[in-house]
């Protein structure tokens, strides 16, 4: 538990904000998981970076059409995420279905550089550490 | 995204941290409110405190269980049927509260004699219930009653019985929240794995983090009977004692309110290697999604979308007809803690609600996240707001309705402002496809009560206008700006259920599926 005094005087360092070519979509694509989506706000910052990169990667997997590891009950829970992400990806951005796979895996990678700074790197949660839950 | 200072607390500074209003092209990364701090010293907060949190809030919504206060009987008191979480067994928890009733002659010379008659009294006043939870409080955290120690006196006693406690003192924490962390770990620490269930199904869950407020609870469970999964237990609403000491044999825990129960849901996974879905269960896009992924993770999809199929078929033109007539229509969403999130979004895809305000009392940052992220720019975001403060923010804002709880919703009322409970409901449940058309039945009659018309005349005034033009109806009120094609309409139509629905469920027969040889 903190105090309000405490913890007023704790100012996080301001990280700079990843750059990728292809933003405009990017930004697109963050909008809709901040609006639909809970996955990427688990409580602290090591399963934000498992979520981040789990549900993401199987997500590009499936945009691109490759094989998805299903191989643990937790794969499982990953994989449902990104079964409805894709099919929403692909239904309100229609561009998406015009790109190359290099192209596809790119935004991608962007995609995750950016849910990883709003969500860990450049969050100002500060619960983001605690060590217990 | 700027932090946003009231004029009514410029004398508490520290306040200023606790306001943002989302700014166009800011982020999350730009500012946050705090949260889940003390409250401020001159800031007249609405939480509730820990023990209300650990009680009030998670515990007693477990049904077959005596909850018992040790402490002064206005600890129980409070904290007794102001949440309407029904059961399934004639609202047992509901009907009745216990409290030791420590006195002050208790406080000098110990109430640990006390606490183990009242727990006798209580078993024998109930014979049929066997299981117990008892409720540390301040004033007998503070004289240092080994609750522990009388418990398991008495499990030796009668070794028929189990008892659960729940070490959280209304001081233990910045505010209810902090009651509902203690009493999450108390219970995987004390009681998960202690059970061994039968196992009926090949599809087994938990269902964490709902309540059964005005039967929630049961419509979600509902869905997962008829996909054939077995609901292992409940945490905690019409949750059952030993379903709950059996959660270690689910293959996957469902989330609902990541508030009250991640902690939970978090520890499950570390030490029993279950893993987390979080979903919506408000909203038909969000729960159709929910239950998909739950017919994913299982590999009975096709269950699932039968069941979406049928029950959008069902609702959506009704949950239509009120999404016309809410069109625009300003929300300030002040809920305790997860609605702020779970309805932030889908009220304005689904029912053309504008949020303009989002708040919470108990709620930590990780909560204001998910609320910012998920509405519009210029949207007032407030952690533990004072009463001021909200009334400068509705002054300010000038919404159409408010959704909260009782105290800051009586508020509101004063203000001619409409209110809806947005912890107890006001005719729920909420949840589900006909729960969620009944959520916005309720929006349209706060916002086109005809009473509007008259409460905003002054009666006490000599100059106060004469009434002589009659009243306009509800239709009247919100039929007058649409179209004809809209208001004319042959498929758009008024909810159609009844007035409870959720009794008709606990006599529902499900259908039966073949098990997998194993």
């Amino acid at each position: 538990m903190k105090s309000a005094s405490a913890s007023a005087a704790v100012v996080k360092q301001k990280v700079e904000a990843p750059v990728h070519p292809m933003d405009a979509q990017i930004d697109e694509l963050t909008d809709f998981i901040m609006k639909n989506c809970l996955w990427q706000f688990h409580s602290r910052s090591w399963d934000r970076e498992r979520q981040n990169a789990e549900i993401l990667k199987k997500t590009k997997e499936l945009l691109c059409s490759e094989p998805v590891d299903l191989s643990t009950p937790h794969d499982r829970v990953y994989w449902v995420d990104a079964v409805c992400m894709a099919e929403d990806f692909r239904a309100h951005y229609p561009w998406i279905n015009g790109l190359s796979k290099d192209e596809i895996a790119s935004v991608m990678q962007g995609l995750k550089d950016r849910i990883d700074y709003l969500t860990i790197t450049g969050s100002l949660n500060e619960e983001l550490t605690d060590k217990h839950y | 995204m700027p932090l946003h200072e009231f004029e009514c607390s410029k004398v508490i500074p520290e306040r200023k941290q606790h306001a943002v209003i989302k700014g166009k092209g800011e982020t999350l990364a730009d500012a946050l409110p705090q949260g889940y701090l003390n409250t401020i010293p001159g800031s007249i907060s609405e939480r509730g405190c820990a023990y209300c949190g650990a009680k009030h809030v998670i515990g007693t919504p477990m049904k077959d269980v005596i909850h018992i206060s040790h402490g002064p009987v206005g600890c129980t008191y409070d904290t007794w049927q102001t949440k309407r979480y029904i059961s399934d067994n004639d609202n047992f928890q509901l009907k009745y509260t216990y409290a030791t009733d420590v006195k002050e002659k208790h406080i000098v010379f110990g109430a640990e004699k006390l606490l183990k008659q009242n727990i006798l009294e209580a078993f024998k006043a109930f014979p049929q219930i066997k299981r117990m939870t008892i409720y540390q409080t301040c004033a007998t955290a503070l004289i240092g009653d080994d609750i522990n120690a009388i418990a398991a006196e008495v499990m030796e006693e009668l070794p028929e019985v189990d008892i659960f406690v729940c070490n959280s003192p209304g001081f233990a924490g910045p505010s209810q929240s902090g009651g509902h962390h203690k009493i999450n770990i108390a219970w995987i620490n004390q009681k998960v794995g202690t059970v061994e269930p039968e196992i009926t199904s090949d599809y087994v869950m938990n269902y964490v983090g709902e309540y059964n407020i005005q039967g929630d609870q049961e419509v979600m469970t509902d869905y997962f009977k008829r996909m054939g999964i077995q609901v292992l237990s409940t945490f905690t609403g019409n949750g059952s004692y030993d379903g709950l000491r059996a959660m270690h044999k689910a293959q996957l825990n469902v989330l609902e309110c990541a508030r009250s129960a991640e902690y939970i849901a978090n520890e499950l996974r570390v030490r029993y290697d279950i893993p987390r879905l979080d979903i919506d269960g408000f909203g038909f896009k969000p729960l159709a999604d929910s239950l998909r992924k739950i017919g994913m993770f299982f590999g009975i999809e096709d269950r699932a979308k039968a069941i979406i199929d049928e029950e959008i078929a069902r609702w959506q033109p009704e949950l239509d007809w009120y999404k016309e007539r809410l069109m625009g229509k300003k929300v300030c969403l002040w809920p305790g803690g997860s609605k702020l999130w779970h309805w932030a979004h889908c009220i304005e895809e689904e029912m053309g609600l504008r949020v303009v305000s989002v708040y919470t009392k108990f709620g930590h940052q990780g909560d204001m996240e998910k609320g910012i992220a998920r509405v519009q720019e210029g949207t007032l975001a407030i952690d533990d707001p004072n009463e001021l403060e909200g009334l400068e923010a509705l002054e300010m804002l000038k919404p159409d309705i408010i959704f909260t709880g009782k105290r800051p919703g009586e508020v509101a009322k004063k203000v001619r402002v409409p209110y809806l409970n947005a912890h107890a409901y006001h005719n729920g449940p909420y949840k589900g496809f006909e729960g969620w058309v009944r959520f916005a039945r309720d929006i349209y009659n706060a916002i086109y009560s005809p009473i509007h018309q008259l409460s905003g005349v002054d009666i006490t005034k000599d100059d106060a206008p004469v009434w002589n033009t009659g009243f306009s109806t509800s239709r009247m009120l919100s039929d007058s700006v649409l179209s004809d094609e809209v208001r004319n309409s042959t498929t758009l139509r008024q909810y159609s259920g009844g007035f409870d629905s959720v009794t008709k469920l606990r006599e529902r027969e499900y259908p039966t599926f073949e098990r997998k040889a194993s």
